[in-house]
């Protein structure tokens, strides 16, 4: 990164954190504008001014969520409270249960098997990168075949040292959904039988989805191309 | 199965090979002749579509939704559309959530005749393949007057459609209708109670409910298991609740239920089904402006959806993440064909190699949806 580049960054960052988030969404240079907003995201924690606007999405996000769902995520939350304790990080369980990841295995274990609830179906696991230097997260979508219902589970990991209890035993399609999120983020799924690439070559390197992913120069010799600037 | 146990051979079906459905390769362990394990690699067609989504606006997603599952386009611009304007609470007009009934369900019998007659051919059955081809390509010839492409649309967009339908258009569909309805006894005839064809297909590769459930497979893959499950009755979306129609499962009728036989003729029942929602659909469809509200320039506020569509392939699923900026924060797409293939090594155990060939064609993959 260039002294001017850095220069620029800080004055878009200055202009957004006062409200003009256009400054940065009108950067036309794709790795500046990401630089741009990896850098609003640390001015905004540092600072603690904008505490609930920290992570780039949801934490403010308001969708509307119907009374019945409300009521079925609150279920969720204090029946796993009152069976494994500690295992909830957030207090608001409106639109998603954030949990730790200790004893993850177990809660999906109870989640899949409890008849109230009956999760038997994991519809998807999407690995998530809250930008340069923040946490990873994994989300999970779950929905019940018998009652028809849906939650969304989220567990925070380290971006340094990605680990995540793994629940390819659970659900069996957790087994390729866990190592396409592998593939793309890096984070390890502990307990999987097969923590490999899927979708890259075995061999590729880097984690290709987190936003500070940088192509590699080479593959086997051949250049890999690098993304065209300026092709929005 | 075997009571002699020999020495394990190791053969690999695939990267290119027909009965692949396009690039993909198998690694299987056999005794003998029986397979004693399956292990599917991907990834071949890999182009990054989650990374590409996080540096395009979000109408610039929509032409590369196409190309994910190519030979269901249509359904897959409208799943995705369907996600943004859920997080953009646009509401669209009436007409245009008619239209796009109408070519999704379109689509819908497009992708099964080519799943039904590449299947066919998988199995040996050369003329089927025929017969259902020459009338896919009367779809994709209504699909050339629509909006000038013949596979990759980008027809259905976040806020409406590109074009309005062209002069005389609801006539061509229902002439097609007209023309396309009794040939699925034609069909029947010719394929679904061949001796042949039911010898090769019944009571093999029978997957049990538990196992489709918990392998996340969905669409006519799990109703052929008995599972009455569609999102478009099921967690409606658009306007089907409007529309009568039913949901054909697989019933065991010339086998066990979740054989391959009952996956196939799952596909079979529904084409009728969709040309029966477009008959509804174009008797009522009303007049209106089709960009009435289209968006000047899509920038969905902070939040994020998941939003499930029933494609011909079953549960297509977007992931969105928005930051408030006009290009997708975090996009991640759930592909059907994807949790219908990692199941095959579980339901091919046991089986002969051809066997394993009929059990692939049955669950319908598409490899550029499964490595986006």
């Amino acid at each position: 990164m260039s002294e001017d580049q850095d220069k620029y960054i800080a004055e878009v960052v200055e202009k957004a954190l006062r409200g003009d988030m256009d400054a940065i969404n009108n950067i036309e240079d794709r790795v500046t504008r990401s630089k741009a907003k990896a850098a609003l995201i640390k001015a905004k924690r540092l600072s603690k001014t904008a505490a609930a606007e920290a992570a780039p999405a949801e934490e403010t996000a308001q969708t509307d969520t119907t009374p019945t769902e409300k009521s079925l995520n609150q279920k969720v939350a204090e029946s796993l409270e009152k069976k494994f304790s500690g295992s909830i990080d957030s207090e608001d369980v409106n639109e998603h249960i954030q949990l730790n990841g200790k004893n993850w295995f177990e809660i999906a274990q109870y989640l899949k098997d409890n008849p109230d609830l009956l999760f038997d179906s994991l519809q998807c696991i999407t690995g998530f990168d809250f930008g340069e230097g923040e946490a990873l997260e994994v989300r999970y979508n779950l929905h019940s075949m018998t009652h028809y219902h849906a939650i969304e589970i989220r567990i925070k990991t380290d971006r340094n040292d990605p680990k995540v209890p793994s629940v390819e035993q659970v659900w069996r399609i957790g087994d390729w959904f866990e190592r396409e999120t592998y593939d793309m983020y890096g984070i390890v799924f502990e307990g999987h039988h097969n923590m490999t690439r899927i979708l890259c070559p075995e061999d590729w390197e880097g984690w290709p989805l987190r936003k500070d992913y940088e192509t590699q120069e080479t593959y086997h010799g051949i250049i890999v191309p690098k993304v065209k600037e300026g092709w929005e | 199965m075997g009571i002699v146990h020999g020495d394990l051979m190791t053969l690999n079906i695939g990267p290119q090979h027909p009965s692949t459905h396009g690039v993909l390769r198998l690694k299987v362990k056999t005794d003998g002749e029986i397979i004693s394990e399956v292990e599917p690699y991907i990834g071949y067609l890999h182009r990054c579509f989650e990374k590409h989504c996080e540096n395009v606006t979000y109408d610039q997603v929509i032409p590369y939704t196409d190309r994910c599952d190519y030979i269901a386009s249509m359904n897959n611009n409208f799943g995705y559309a369907v996600a943004v304007e859920e997080l953009m609470k646009i509401k669209v007009p009436e007409r245009v959530e008619y239209i796009r009934v109408i070519v999704a369900e379109l689509n819908r019998i497009a992708s099964h005749l080519l799943a039904l007659g590449t299947f066919g051919l998988d199995v040996g059955a050369f003329t089927p393949f025929l017969y259902m081809f020459r009338d896919r390509e009367r779809i994709l010839d209504i699909f050339e007057v629509l909006c000038g492409a013949r596979l990759l649309y980008n027809y259905i967009w976040v806020g409406g459609v590109s074009h309005d339908f062209p002069k005389e258009f609801v006539k061509i569909v229902y002439s097609f209708l007209d023309y396309f309805e009794p040939k699925i006894k034609e069909y029947n005839e010719i394929l679904t109670y061949n001796k042949i064809f039911i010898e090769r297909t019944a009571d093999v590769g029978v997957m049990p409910p538990e196992v489709a459930i918990s392998y996340g497979v969905s669409g006519p893959n799990l109703r052929g298991s008995g599972v009455q499950w569609d999102i478009r009755k099921n967690e409606t979306y658009s306007i089907y609740e409007k529309f009568d129609f039913d949901i054909p499962v697989g019933s065991g009728i010339m086998g066990t239920v979740g054989d391959c036989w009952d996956r196939y003729y799952v596909r079979m029942q529904e084409m009728p089904q969709s040309a029966k929602i477009i008959r509804q659909a174009l008797k009522a469809i009303p007049e209106g402006n089709v960009h009435q509200a289209l968006p000047k320039k899509i920038r969905p506020p902070k939040g994020f959806i998941y939003k499930r569509t029933e494609s011909p392939r079953g549960d297509l699923a977007y992931y969105i993440v928005s930051d408030g900026s006009p290009i997708p924060f975090r996009l991640k797409m759930r592909s059907p064909a994807f949790t219908a293939l990692s199941v095959l090594g579980e339901i091919s155990q046991g089986w002969m190699m051809s066997d394993v060939i009929a059990i692939l064609g049955s669950l319908d993959i598409v490899l550029g949806e499964i490595d986006r």
